[in-house]
């Protein structure tokens, strides 16, 4: 049985991102790229299922030979195989769903795994859209699994609370923080991960259906104020929120 | 310049990071170098005491006053030059070291100290002459400090420039740069071959730039350093090493400690060796909880590499590792800059994780910072761990075993537990000093450690210290109580 977990490749959240000169990318100077961080509980769930029931854990990434670093991780963790889909151009979430469906398809993989969102683009939406194009079930934001044979047990996190639901194989389950403690790649993984290959083929075409107009940071932080530093500010200190910031 | 005296304003700078307390009467924060030689001289007419304050990460009381003024060094913060070419930078003494290393990362500069505390600032690391894990390869700060400019107790400002002052027939000599002279008594002392922070650096020869590294203080405030760059490593190897048997860990760290010092094997040359003990780890599982259970000891080590190298040195350090036994599955590999930042982490939690059991349970660490040459430190080793054990103290021990230093922390959890654990720790100082080591490797002295310095040096010795104190600080103005008795 082959287990897929969709990895994507983002700038590491220690990084400080500026937007390119053409306004609609980031400006990839001094930007460094790990794995996206949700993406390691997967990894990780994906590996445990593996060591319970067996199977294959195959990575599947959509881009450029830069996310190589970020399969190669998946594969010192223990991943078997991995393959890439290539494509030098920007594509939205519907266009890399299109691609990773298509994959897994052809990979004929009955659990996958996605971290709940990336934390470049932020739109926690291709997990879904992947299950719906293979027609499979799909269970976000778990942060609590059990598949036995066909059935599939999940701890979703919802506003306020946690869901437990039902379903069955073939899924899509989309990992939340709490999922599980990502083990470290290992020496001897890397050592492995060495010799594993990666299989690179073009990803499957797919248009856009969103187009990035424009990108830009939030305005500074206008600095704070110091009005004092004892209890003799107060007054002043209720009268500006009052009458300045007008948020009492 | 700013200038504080309300008592709940200056309270955070009357303790440390050791949470040794004391008092003053305000704190002047000088925004320009120029202010500071004003305040000393002033200070300096009148007989009032000055401290200085750094980032207050010090663990000996050195920036904590009784009484008199403290100058806080906080805004005397920029980072001046920074010379890609000629690879050095000149900076205030209150850049705080973690925004410094950030700006060199961005210009692929490297300056290695690096004392576990990210947040303390530069001027205090070299009254402290700090060190940390990477001095295991590339020294201490002492040896990255190309030039000082310092304002003394008298409010004169002096500037030294390595190569250009040094010790003769006895006397240091120098000018400020007003034209006043300075003529600095230097009786040369046994100082060991370890790394080390207690008292003066005293040797035959010296530069005078030596004089105030590692002088906590009491010399002179540091204003500006002018400080030796490196190219940054392409790449760090950083990985945490587990082991069922402490005894084993110990044998490999020798066995990785020679072969990094000696290039036994080309592809071998450790920059940190960092050791954890079992307390240590039973301290980190909260946080850590894929360590695997039954290990009892870890090692975290770090090595820079040049891409090309860095296939050939994983499989030196995994033939090496297999010939101890070590499961290299169990090895913790970082494979990029945030798997590095996490193994830091585990590194810097284990000291947070013991300040905070700690103030928990409100007791009082007593902590070593011991160094002994490294043919007599598995042997000292064991008679910490054999002391600790047999006093039936709660302790937990880690270090930088590359450089023979250990950190082990008894933590007494009454009065009398206390009054045990000061004997010990007296007990484990003295067998260093036997053992031709130091009582304070990087901490410094401060007012914590001053009785035990007297183990290290003769009368005589502290005597000659004194003196150099004396010339230049005719009243005993600056950071009295630091060091001496």
């Amino acid at each position: 049985m082959k287990i897929v977990v969709c990895v994507s490749h983002v700038p590491d959240t220690a990084t400080k991102i500026n937007v390119g000169s053409d306004g609609k990318t980031i400006d990839q100077n001094g930007v460094t790229y790990v794995v996206n961080p949700y993406d390691e509980f997967a990894i990780e769930e994906a590996l445990k299922t593996k060591e319970k029931s067996g199977g294959e854990v195959v990575i599947v990434s959509v881009g450029t030979d830069k996310n190589k670093d970020t399969i190669r991780k998946a594969l010192a963790m223990g991943a078997d195989s991995a393959v890439l889909l290539k494509d030098e151009n920007y594509r939205d979430s519907f266009a890399v769903a299109k691609a990773l469906a298509e994959e897994i398809k052809a990979q004929d993989a009955r659990i996958i795994f996605f971290g709940k969102q990336s934390v470049d683009y932020d739109n926690s939406i291709t997990g879904q859209m992947t299950a719906e194009m293979l027609g499979y079930n799909c269970v976000t934001v778990v942060v609590r699994l059990e598949i036995d044979g066909d059935k599939v047990t999940a701890e979703r996190e919802i506003e306020g609370g946690k869901e437990v639901v039902e379903t069955s194989l073939p899924v899509v389950i989309t990992a939340q923080k709490g999922l599980n403690e990502p083990r470290y790649a290992s020496l001897k993984g890397i050592m492995q991960a060495k010799k594993k290959k990666i299989e690179e083929k073009d990803a499957a075409a797919a248009d856009n259906n969103l187009e990035i107009v424009k990108m830009f940071k939030p305005a500074p932080k206008a600095p704070g104020k110091i009005v004092g530093e004892d209890v003799s500010a107060v007054p002043e200190l209720v009268r500006l929120l009052r009458e300045e910031a007008k948020v009492i | 310049m700013l200038v504080k005296s309300d008592k709940n304003e200056i309270l955070s700078y009357l303790s440390d990071a050791a949470n040794f307390r004391g008092n003053a009467e305000k704190v002047y924060v000088p925004e320009k170098i120029e202010e500071v030689s004003r305040i000393l001289q002033e200070c300096f007419e009148a007989g009032t005491p000055v401290h200085i304050s750094g980032m207050g990460t010090g663990l000996t009381g050195g920036r904590v006053p009784a009484g008199g003024v403290i100058v806080s060094t906080e805004k005397l913060n920029r980072i001046i030059e920074i010379n890609k070419t000629e690879k050095f930078a000149i900076v205030e003494s209150g850049v705080i070291l973690e925004d410094f290393h950030k700006e060199l990362k961005d210009q692929n500069l490297y300056y290695p100290p690096d004392p576990t505390e990210q947040c303390s600032s530069i001027g205090g690391n070299i009254s402290n002459n700090a060190s940390g894990a990477k001095t295991f390869k590339f020294g201490p700060t002492r040896d990255y400090v190309l030039a000082l400019e310092v304002s003394l107790a008298d409010g004169e400002t002096v500037h030294l420039t390595r190569g250009e002052v040094f010790e003769k027939d006895g006397f240091i000599d120098f000018k400020s740069k007003n034209g006043r002279a300075y003529h600095i008594p230097v009786e040369p002392v046994n100082m060991p071959t370890t790394k080390n922070a207690a008292g003066y650096y005293m040797r035959k020869g010296m530069d005078a730039v030596d004089l105030f590294i590692g002088s906590e203080g009491t010399l002179g405030i540091i204003l500006q350093a002018k400080l030796k760059l490196l190219p940054l490593p392409e790449d760090f190897l950083s990985m945490l090493l587990f082991f069922e048997d402490e005894n084993v860990a110990l044998k490999f760290v020798a066995e990785l400690r020679d072969s990094s010092r000696n290039k036994k094997n080309e592809y071998i040359d450790a920059l940190a060796i960092e050791f954890f003990d079992w307390n240590s780890l039973e301290f980190l599982r909260d946080d850590f909880p894929n360590i695997p259970e039954g290990e009892r000891t870890a090692l975290w080590i770090e090595q820079d590499v040049s891409g090309a190298e860095s296939d050939n040195i994983l499989l030196a350090y995994t033939e090496l590792l297999e010939k101890y036994g070590v499961d290299t599955e169990e090895v913790w590999f970082a494979t990029g800059d945030k798997e590095r930042r996490e193994l830091i982490r585990f590194r810097h939690a284990v000291s947070q994780k013991v300040s905070d059991f700690i103030s928990r349970n409100n007791i009082r660490k007593v902590g070593t910072d011991l160094a002994v040459p490294d043919d007599k430190f598995f042997d000292f080793y064991h008679f910490c761990k054999n002391g600790s054990e047999h006093s039936g103290l709660k302790f937990i021990v880690y270090g930088h075993f590359g450089n023979s230093h250990i950190h082990l922390n008894m933590l007494p959890s009454n009065e009398d537990e206390y009054r045990i654990a000061k004997e010990l720790y007296r007990e484990l100082c003295a067998e260093a000093v036997k053992a031709g080591g130091t009582i304070s490797a990087e901490h410094g002295i401060g007012k914590i450690k001053r009785e035990y310095l007297k183990m290290m040096y003769s009368d005589r010795d502290l005597e000659s210290m004194k003196k150099i104190k004396a010339a230049l600080d005719t009243k005993n103005n600056l950071s009295p109580g630091n060091i001496f008795l």
